[in-house]
């Protein structure tokens, strides 16, 4: 009996380590249609960025430009990038850093001491992370105005969006802070206590350290939305000098609408950053982005 | 050790900037919009009381309102409809390719760009062939001229191109989420099972789609509250025109509170949109556990 199973096992290996060459084939064909749907789009993109209007309106999508026309990517470049770059930095460093702090001490209280309203804190993040953020726009833009900040005219100052871009992160970050914190074994705090190491200084030494994995998740996660974030930018926001990457790059389409070269350049300059940094650390970031659906 | 003790200042000191902040930005709106929107107001002349009239004038007179809710659902219905595809690429890539990073990461690629790069990328796409727009020129080279159309400001298809964006942007984003889980199947079973004689596509049907359930789950449910929430994308490519055609409850929202200034009008929407995003997390949550423990 035994024979027969180890021989039916043998030869049921085989198939399953050389699959058909058909179905193999098909499968790579179906893999790589995929591909060219994903991505095509993007270099397509590329493409028509460098093209002159006379070139994109001739309808031939697949030739390529003439001559390179770098000029739309200077006319973009020169319609406040840099500065909408920057904005998008210093918003999203801004963020980051602050939703980090709050989250990971909150995450911390709940885990590690001992109080009653421990569940129901953890509870009423918990409950956020299901609010649709955008019921929120209309009574924060009242809100806002009542406090003065922000005037009249919906002319937000940065801290408009940065206020509730932290508030729409916390629940996610607290929640993923929390389940990590929560497996820290016990004793580390406690010699650190026999050492005299109060709170606050055992959460700063010993506690962050340790959570820099999901500190890393919370850092990709927030990273990701708040970078892309429109809508509330462009609601809360119409100075110039205010405006993020997104929230510019969609101003600067609807302003030159027929300058398809330069819309072009102005997309590929939006999209540069990501794909960059996505470039230098594609696994990082997409297992940060699982594992933050995962957990959330 | 215990959970530490201390004293209630040092908690307060950890828990409430992170709880007040949150709360003031996400929960005291939602209660402020629930008072807004039993109100007349545009915001700058006098608030008349009219009681639950807002919400009774949205279901039985607002000939946008039941359209948009439909074009909603619509578009949670596409969204978790390509999840099971989504499912057996994955499996297919697990099992076909040595090297699945690739593959998987670039079909990622996409999900971590902003919506207005997505959304004026197919915008430009789906433009008039004499405007330089892909899909009508490709449709063009194939002989089809007769189905060329702008896409955007035809009635019938605009909602069907945009449902089409949302399901290009995100397939990455649902498939690494099924790969990921289908990689953290122990492969002691797949042996096993190779053993008793289940392999390929037995094996998937018997192991791979039992075992992969909850992250299934994971995905439908982002899936839906994303597309419950999707409407930046909207409003970026059409802002729920033309002539209304793809309006979703969120868009029909904004546009109410923003763009025609009815507070308590557009506050009663949103405070629909918040229930029946409560309502379905629930409801998914609970068709779920059912399934799992039937599984099980």
């Amino acid at each position: 009996m035994s024979q027969t199973r180890s021989t039916a096992a043998a030869r049921m290996d085989e198939p399953g380590r050389k699959p058909f060459p058909i179905v193999k084939a098909l499968v790579f064909t179906l893999l790589g249609i995929l591909l060219v749907t994903q991505l095509y789009p993007l270099l397509w993109l590329l493409i028509y960025s460098l093209k002159t209007n006379d070139e994109i309106l001739s309808g031939k999508f697949f030739a390529l430009p003439k001559s390179m026309q770098w000029n739309n990517y200077k006319q973009a470049i020169d319609a406040h990038y840099w500065q909408y770059l920057f904005n998008s930095v210093y918003v999203t460093l801004v963020t980051l850093v602050s939703v980090i702090v709050l989250a990971s001490m909150v995450a911390y209280a709940i885990t590690r001491f001992k109080w009653k309203l421990a569940p129901i804190v953890m509870l009423v993040f918990l409950i956020g992370m299901m609010v649709p953020v955008q019921a929120t726009l209309l009574p924060i833009m009242l809100i806002f105005k009542h406090f003065h900040i922000g005037d009249h005219r919906l002319t937000g100052t940065r801290w408009s969006i940065i206020l509730p871009y932290i508030a729409y992160q916390t629940p996610i970050a607290v929640f993923i802070l929390s389940g990590f914190m929560r497996t820290i074994p016990r004793e580390i705090e406690e010699s650190a206590h026999m050492d005299g190491a109060n709170v606050y200084c055992t959460f700063r030494s010993i506690i962050l350290p340790i959570s820099v994995p999901p500190i890393m998740t919370v850092c990709i996660l927030t990273f990701i939305n708040i970078w892309n974030e429109y809508i509330l930018a462009a609601t809360f926001i119409s100075a110039e000098k205010f405006k993020t990457l997104p929230f510019g790059v969609n101003s600067f389409i609807s302003q030159y609408s027929s300058n398809y070269g330069a819309i072009g350049a102005y997309l590929v300059l939006g999209a540069l950053p990501v794909i960059v940094l996505y470039f230098l650390l594609s696994e990082k970031i997409t297992k940060g982005m699982v594992a933050g659906a995962v957990k959330g | 050790m215990n959970a530490l003790k201390v004293p209630a200042r040092t908690i307060a000191l950890f828990v409430l900037p992170c709880l007040l902040l949150y709360v003031c930005l996400v929960f005291v709106p939602i209660f402020f919009s629930i008072y807004t929107s039993t109100f007349d107001w545009n915001g700058i002349g006098a608030k008349k009381f009219v009681g639950l009239d807002n919400y009774i004038r949205l279901f039985t007179k607002d000939a946008v309102f039941w359209p948009a809710v439909r074009h909603t659902l619509m578009f949670a219905v596409f969204s978790m409809v390509e999840i099971p595809f989504a499912l057996y690429i994955a499996t297919l890539i697990n099992r076909f390719v040595k090297k699945p990073n690739f593959f998987v990461t670039s079909y990622f690629v996409p999900v971590i760009l902003s919506v207005v790069i997505i959304g004026q990328l197919w915008k430009t796409i789906y433009n008039p062939a004499s405007l330089g727009g892909m899909l009508n020129q490709v449709l063009d080279g194939l002989g089809l001229h007769s189905w060329t159309r702008s896409w955007l400001s035809d009635k019938t298809a605009a909602m069907y191109a945009l449902y089409f964006v949302a399901l290009w942007q995100y397939l990455g984003y649902h498939l690494l989420i099924q790969f990921t889980g289908i990689q953290n199947i122990p492969s002691e079973i797949y042996e096993a099972a190779k053993i008793d004689g289940a392999d390929g596509f037995k094996a998937d049907r018997y192991i791979t789609f039992p075992l992969v359930v909850p992250i299934f789950k994971i995905s439908i449910i982002l899936a839906f509250i994303g597309s419950l929430q999707s409407f930046d994308m909207i409003m970026v490519m059409t802002g729920g025109g033309p002539g209304h055609s793809t309006d979703v409850i969120a868009t029909h929202m904004y546009n109410m509170s923003f763009l025609s200034s009815k507070f308590g009008y557009g506050s009663s929407i949103a405070m629909v949109l918040v229930a029946v995003c409560l309502v379905a997390t629930v409801i998914i949550n609970a068709l779920f556990n059912q399934v799992e423990r039937k599984i099980s």
